[in-house]
């Protein structure tokens, strides 16, 4: 289950290119593609559905 | 069966045009790939991927928690099994609860089977059980793209028996095929435990689209920490008729579960890329994936302190974890912030810790 979704900015484009995912209880991170079809993206659209935010990146 | 009643079933199976070609559409179905690792605890809280690549256990809402094997046993001819392990029972079964060991597919994997149209045609599943007592389970082929199921129920002994199930066509009202796409439109279900949102109609052999109708009528494989449950041979094919297990090589499975799962490295001194210095401040690498995945993968790792090393110029650059830079399903950059780099350097990017993976993911 996802609990912190951090923006990550590409050093090359210095533009958005993935989010990093923290997972409750684990240290297990993921760090996941802007690909619509992709299942941990959709998961984390479903995350903010339901009201989370995405942290900015540091 | 009598020579006769062979070549009407052999005639049946051509007719059907089961014969030639790649005819299980099931990937890793004698469990022979486990990139994840052999043996998982505590599985039950929350749906996952956690030994024999593509066998998803989706769960919700149950106390009961299992451990996940990939067991080496099997009837002849298959050397590994999946076994799942009671550890936590669960006699208290709330409505929504369920617990499916589960496969799921591409639409465009599915086009033989035009679903949906007028000609729609059955898909028979085979697979080998058995448990540690006589149970009912279900198996449920499940479209996803319209939300439609149907289910056939199934018994357990204590030795390995085969079971053959063929699910009817659904021809449905010429509106229902599955995508041409790389999405995920339907999904193998073997339903194991399951509560009154699942099980409080009428188990659905017909496809229909209700929830109560999907696991009615199961045994509850929480029902005792004594439970267990054994499964592999898991074939899945166009037509009316089960034919012997496609049996492909280890070679051959393990590209087909790359298009969803790729291990580059797990515990100490494992290569993931070679690397180089952005900047200062920046290490990044190119990994060039062997095979192309279903799409742009996630990165799926452990991170801790120390636990990947950039090894440049006889120096350790230690980093906790990597990032995700712009990738396509065939290339992944990755990139990592740290400091004392020279820009332009050469090395490498290595695990440097026990409990360090570094992996791609895409599945569905």
């Amino acid at each position: 289950m996802i609990n912190t979704v951090k923006k990550n900015i590409s050093p090359i484009t210095e533009e958005l290119c993935s989010y990093k995912v923290t997972l409750i209880n684990s240290d297990i991170v993921k760090s996941v593609p802007l690909d619509p079809a992709n299942a941990d993206y959709q998961e984390i659209q479903e995350w903010v559905a339901e009201g989370n935010k995405i942290e900015e990146a540091d | 069966m009598t020579k006769a009643a062979e070549l009407a079933k052999m005639g049946e199976v051509m007719t059907n045009s089961q014969i030639g070609g790649r005819r299980n559409i099931v990937i890793n179905g004698a469990m022979q790939v486990a990139q994840r690792g052999t043996s998982s605890t505590g599985i039950g809280a929350s749906a996952g991927y956690f030994t024999c690549d593509r066998w998803n256990i989706n769960t919700g809402g149950s106390a009961g928690r299992l451990t996940m094997t990939q067991t080496a046993d099997g009837p002849i001819g298959f050397a590994n099994c999946i076994k799942l392990d009671c550890t936590t029972a669960d006699t208290s079964i709330a409505a929504a609860e369920n617990l499916i060991l589960q496969q799921s597919f591409e639409g465009q994997d599915l086009q033989a089977i035009g679903k949906g149209v007028t000609g729609a045609k059955e898909v028979t599943l085979s697979f080998y059980v058995k448990a540690n007592a006589a149970f009912n389970f279900v198996a449920e082929w499940q479209d996803n793209d319209n939300a439609r199921f149907v289910s056939k129920l199934f018994a357990t002994t204590t030795d390995w028996v085969r079971h053959e199930i063929t699910f009817p066509a659904d021809v449905d009202d010429g509106s229902s095929p599955f995508d041409d796409d790389n999405a995920n439109s339907a999904a193998l279900n073997f339903w194991l435990h399951a509560g009154t949102t699942f099980t409080g109609g009428t188990l659905g052999t017909t496809w229909h689209e209700t929830a109560a109708n999907r696991a009615a009528g199961i045994s509850s494989f929480y029902s005792s920490t004594d439970n267990n449950f054994f499964i592999t041979g898991v074939q899945l094919e166009v037509g009316s008729q089960a034919t012997p297990f496609e049996h492909r090589s280890f070679g051959e499975e393990l590209g087909l579960c790359q298009r969803y799962y790729q291990l580059f490295g797990s515990g100490t001194n494992k290569p993931i890329s070679n690397a180089s210095a952005y900047n200062a401040n920046q290490v990044s690498g190119v990994i060039s994936l062997p095979t192309p995945m279903r799409a742009t993968p996630t990165i799926d790792e452990t991170s801790g302190s120390n636990y990947f090393r950039y090894v440049s110029n006889a120096t350790n650059f230690h980093v906790n974890d990597l990032d995700l830079d712009i990738s396509t399903n065939e290339r992944v950059i990755w990139y990592k912030g740290t400091s004392g780099l020279t820009g332009g350097s050469a090395g490498w990017m290595q695990t440097a810790n026990a409990s360090s993976y570094f992996a791609l993911t895409s599945e569905l």
